[in-house]
This record gives structure tokens, C-alpha cells and sequence, in this order.
């Protein structure tokens, strides 16, 4: 799999994002210090504790998650469609690459930003509320997972898109609303009706701002709302986990798949 | 050794236009093969479809024995392509560009840069090795191309139309340094519009038109397969055209006259100049003057395609059309321009 190719691209992959922080880096650097200050400190001290934490720390996974997930899609999406707009997405499609060490080198780099992102975004945290990291191996694992996974929802949409209004569409209009209503400024607990909880069980954001939230507090409000039987219930982070690590490899195998037949790539 | 690219029966379809129609062609390791064309031929298909980027329809395609499709990495490893359209990555300085593309190839980082300086020099930008591709000019980035194709140290070197578009200079340069290659025993495939660099620089060449071979061959042979015209200048003027035919054989194709010359048409000139000279002195008339006009490539390729336009339109469209062949002419003289 580390073949000298795959290493070629992956490190092409990561320098294009790294030599631009002032398109990668510094935009949710800046719109992280804003959430925490306007929701986290000016709004934050008007709400009381959820779930025994103060607001800012609460809030504190989702906006990791959000900005880890966000970047990951982005940097897929963009580099596949702006390389496939101005075709030098051919420098890598004549290639003796394999279409697997295509697909890996651009998801893992474009994974390696999100999780670069979500550091960043923990740092900006921690400018404004001490955070302790109460299971470091699944908050890790859990990180890893999901920027893997809407890194290969990206490489989809890097296919799809016809032209870079279509990007938009897909970061603002279909992630951005699932992120926001997948419990990152709120916990499933303020709903008071069934269905509410019931509907956003369906979205699966929620697993994965709740598997953060579990890394990094140790609370996970899925354990309280009944997905799992008792006395099993406790075991609700690792379900999460699993089943959006097979998610993560249904998309991966989707990406190899779309690669081999050319989709959006080929005449 | 397999050959170097031996399609069988290649198809691509877009729908219901077929882009390449049955075509089957054998290129020799080693050989200097051009591919000509008019706009719209399926040269930029052909291509294509060796190097993944186009998936065929139906046939078989191999580069030195491999399956473009099965075997699509040792196809892709073996082939540098230099295309007509600029699909560099734009986010790097050039000399990186040429790095990854090397490495992307399995060549390892330190070779790579090796590499990369090397071929910079060789097609004579290594000056602009820190400049980003936009930066470039026209010609510049033309070179670039060819140093791309070439980073990887090709076994088949393929040249997408390289000189269209660029000044006399560096066309001679890039000339001299594909004719340098293919002297190293690197095979090379050039598509062009340009009937002169084909002739000066193809062992063989393959005509094209709409999707087909029309035919394979040397230049040397294709000019063959021309007529030459010999315009003779009488003292005096000949009888009319009809009159002087019966004095000539069978070579004549075509008799006109205008004035005191005489114009015919001939399989070959030079040797038949001779004949027809003793023909006319056998008839009466007294020369002044002989000029033979060769056949340029030029126009047997315009006569080849349009043959083969006059085929597809007699099979598919109505009898005017078949009769004069004017349109299918026109078409193909326009494409080649």
C-alpha cells in the first residue's frame, strides 16, 4: 500500500493544504474564536449547565466535529473537482497508481486535514475553557473515523459536482444543517417529546458529535435515550463507533469503485 | 518483443456517434509513427484510450503487451504523454509538477529531483524550475509538457499535436529533440496537423478520418500513390485536349491544354516525362519547355480522406452528394488547415 506513488500523491495531497493556511487553517481558526466567544462566553453564561457541564465545554465536541467533518469533505471535494476542472487530475489518472492507492492517498490526506482542523479547533477551546480528554484512544479512533468518512462522501462529491456552485450546495445546504441539528449546541435531553429524539436519531451527525463528546468528556447522550436495551446501554460510544466505521468503509469501497469505472473522470 | 501499441478492432462510442470505428494498428518498438488527421478524426480518442483516460466501447488495446484495461499500470508506466490541452496541476512550481508526476510513477524523491532538473534543461526551461505553470508563456508551457512525458523516461512517447501553435524556433527545437529520442530507441507516436513535420519526421504514418484507418504507410510511399502533373510549353499551341490524347498512352490520366502548354497527369512523373516528351516531339509538336509538379503529402492526404468521405457519404446519404464529392472535400481541406 506505501508504495512510492501512494507516498508521491499523499505528500502533493497535503502539501496543497498545507502551504495555503490562510484557505485552510486560519478561516475556522477565526470562526471557532467567534462560536466560543458568542455562544461559549457571551450566551454561555446565561444557560445553565447541560448535562453537568458548562455550556462552552459542552459545546466544545460538536464544533470540533463540525469543522474536523467540514474540512475533510472540502479538501476531497475540491481537490478531485478542481483537478478534474482544469484536468490535471490526469497527471494522477495516467499513472501506474492503483485506483485503491488513488482513492486512500486522497482521503487519508484529505482526513489528515480534518483532524488537523479539529486540533486546532480543541486549541481555540482551550483558549477559553480547560478541557481534559477523558478517553484518549476512542476520541482518537472516532476522529479518524468520521474525517475518514465525509472525506470519502468529498471524493463523491468531487465526481458529482458540475461546477464549483455544486460544492456549496453540498457544504452548506446539506452538511451544515445536519451538522447543526446533530446536538452540537444542545443535548437530546432538552427534547421533551419522543419524536424530537426519534428524528434526530435518524441524522447521523448525532453519533458522531455524541462518539466526540463521549472521547472527550466521557458523557454520551445516547446512552440515556434508549438505542441500546438495558443493561447494555453503557455500551452505546462503541456501537457508534462500529457502525460508522463500516459506513466509513462502504463509502471508501463506493470511491474505489467510482475511480475504477471512471466515473466523472473519464470519457 | 510485443509491439509497442496494437490495437484490434478498437471501438469508442459517445452515444450515437462512434469516435473510433474498427480501428487496428500496429506500432513497432522503436518506430517514429505519426497520426494524421483531420479535426474530429479520433486521433485525441485513440490516444486517450491508451492512456485511461477514454474507456473503450469494444476491441482490444495493448501498449508493449499489456492490456490498457487489465493490465492498465505496466500500460500507464510504460507511456510519457505530452496532450494538446495545458491539464497541469497549477498549485506548484514547476519543478515539483515534474516530481510528482515522477513519483507518482514510483520513482523515488531524490531521483525524481534529479529527473525533473534534467529534463527542465533538456527542453531548455530549467530557469523557470520555480515558477508556477500560469506563469509560463505560450511556448514555455508547451515544453513543460514534453518535459512532463519525459520525466518519467517513457518507453512510448506520445505527442499530442506538440507543435501546434508555436513559433518556427522552437518547433525546429522540439523537432531535434523527439528526433533525438526516437534515436535512443524511444517509440514515438505524434499526432499533427501539420503535414510537413509528419513527412520529415514519421517511419510511417496512419491516416484518419471520421474514427477509421484510412490507410498506413511511409510518407515515401503515400507520395507515391499521388500524381505528378508535367506541364509541357509547346512553340506552338497544341490542337485541343481531345485532339492529342490519342497521340499519348495509357500513362496520361488526364489531358488539358491552356494556351501553348499542355498539362497531364501522371502516376510518375519523372519516369514518365521522358515518354510523354517523345509521345508529343512523335506528333508534331516541338517543345520549349517542361515542369513537373510533384504531389505534396498535403494534397494526398486531402484525396485520401476525401475518397473516404465520398465511401461513408455513398453508404449513408443521397447520390448528389456521391456524384461531385465537393462537400466531403471541403471538409476534409478545412480540417487540415
Amino acid at each position: 500500500m506505501l508504495s512510492v506513488g501512494f507516498r508521491a500523491l499523499f505528500k502533493r495531497e497535503v502539501l496543497r493544504f498545507v502551504r495555503r493556511p490562510k484557505n485552510t487553517f486560519m478561516p475556522p481558526a477565526i470562526t471557532n474564536v467567534l462560536y466560543f466567544a458568542v455562544f461559549g462566553v457571551i450566551l454561555g453564561n446565561r444557560i445553565d449547565q447541560i448535562a453537568g457541564f458548562d455550556y462552552i465545554l459542552f459545546i466544545v465536541p460538536g464544533l470540533v466535529v463540525l469543522g474536523a467533518i467540514s474540512n475533510a469533505f472540502e479538501n476531497a471535494s475540491f481537490s478531485i473537482f478542481h483537478g478534474r476542472w482544469n484536468e490535471y487530475i490526469h497527471e494522477t489518472l495516467t499513472s501506474p497508481l492503483s485506483y485503491v492507492e488513488m482513492v486512500v492517498a486522497y482521503v487519508g490526506s484529505s482526513a489528515v486535514r480534518g483532524l488537523i482542523v479539529g486540533v486546532i479547533i480543541a486549541a481555540v477551546g482551550r483558549l477559553f475553557v480547560p478541557i481534559s480528554i477523558e478517553h484518549g484512544l476512542y476520541l482518537v479512533a472516532t476522529m479518524v473515523v468520521v474525517t475518514t468518512l465525509f472525506a470519502g462522501f468529498g471524493i463523491v462529491g468531487g465526481l458529482v459536482a458540475r461546477d464549483f456552485d455544486d460544492l456549496t450546495v453540498m457544504n452548506q445546504f446539506i452538511l451544515r444543517p445536519l451538522v447543526f441539528f446533530g446536538a452540537v449546541f444542545y443535548s437530546l435531553e432538552t427534547f421533551e417529546q419522543a419524536w424530537q429524539v426519534g428524528l434526530s436519531l435518524l441524522n447521523p451527525m448525532v453519533y458522531m458529535v455524541d462518539s466526540v463528546r463521549y472521547g472527550l468528556l466521557g458523557y454520551s447522550d445516547l446512552t440515556g435515550v434508549g438505542i441500546l436495551p438495558a443493561p447494555y446501554t453503557e455500551f452505546a460510544p462503541l456501537v457508534s463507533l462500529a457502525v460508522l466505521t463500516a459506513c466509513t468503509l462502504v463509502v471508501l469501497a463506493i470511491d474505489v469503485y467510482l475511480f475504477k469505472t471512471g466515473y466523472g473522470l473519464t470519457d | 518483443m510485443p509491439p509497442a501499441i496494437e490495437t484490434t478492432d478498437l471501438v469508442k462510442e459517445y452515444g450515437d456517434l462512434r469516435a473510433l470505428q474498427e480501428l487496428s494498428l500496429t506500432v513497432e518498438e522503436g518506430e517514429f509513427f505519426g497520426l494524421l488527421g483531420p479535426n474530429g478524426a479520433g486521433k485525441t480518442t485513440f490516444i486517450n484510450t491508451l492512456v485511461g483516460l477514454v474507456r473503450k466501447t469494444g476491441g482490444e488495446a495493448r501498449v508493449f503487451g499489456y492490456d490498457v484495461e487489465s493490465e492498465y499500470r505496466q500500460a500507464r508506466d510504460a507511456i510519457g504523454l505530452a496532450p494538446q490541452e495545458f491539464n497541469v496541476d497549477r498549485f506548484f512550481p514547476v519543478r515539483e509538477v515534474l516530481m510528482h508526476k515522477a513519483g507518482y510513477h514510483g520513482i523515488p524523491e531524490d531521483e525524481a529531483a534529479e529527473r525533473a532538473d534534467e529534463v527542465l534543461k533538456r527542453v531548455g526551461i530549467y530557469d523557470k524550475r520555480n515558477e508556477r505553470f500560469d506563469w509560463l508563456s505560450g511556448g514555455m508551457k508547451r515544453r513543460l509538457l514534453l518535459a512532463r512525458a519525459l520525466v518519467t523516461d517513457p518507453d512510448l512517447l506520445i505527442l499530442d499535436e506538440p507543435t501546434a501553435g508555436v513559433d518556427v524556433q522552437l518547433r525546429h527545437d522540439l523537432w531535434d529533440l523527439v528526433t533525438d529520442l526516437n534515436d535512443e530507441g524511444t517509440t514515438i507516436l505524434l499526432t499533427t496537423h501539420y503535414i510537413e513535420e509528419a513527412e520529415r519526421l514519421c517511419d510511417r504514418v496512419a491516416i484518419m478520418n471520421e474514427g477509421r484507418k484510412v490507410t498506413v504507410a511511409t510518407p515515401d510511399d503515400l507520395k507515391r500513390r499521388g500524381s505528378d502533373t508535367v506541364d509541357v510549353r509547346l512553340e506552338s499551341a497544341p490542337p485541343a485536349a481531345g485532339a492529342l490524347e490519342p497521340a499519348l498512352g495509357p500513362y496520361a490520366r488526364d489531358v488539358t491544354t491552356r494556351g501553348d502548354h499542355v498539362e497531364v497527369r501522371v502516376d510518375d512523373g519523372g519516369s514518365t516525362a521522358p515518354r510523354l516528351l517523345n509521345d508529343l516531339e512523335a506528333a508534331g509538336h516541338e517543345i520549349a519547355d517542361l515542369e513537373i509538379s510533384r504531389t505534396s503529402l498535403e494534397e494526398i492526404f486531402v484525396d485520401l480522406t476525401a475518397q473516404e468521405d465520398r465511401t461513408v457519404t455513398r453508404s449513408s446519404a443521397s447520390e448528389d452528394a456521391d456524384e461531385t464529392g465537393e462537400e466531403p472535400t471541403k471538409r476534409a481541406q478545412e480540417g487540415v488547415v
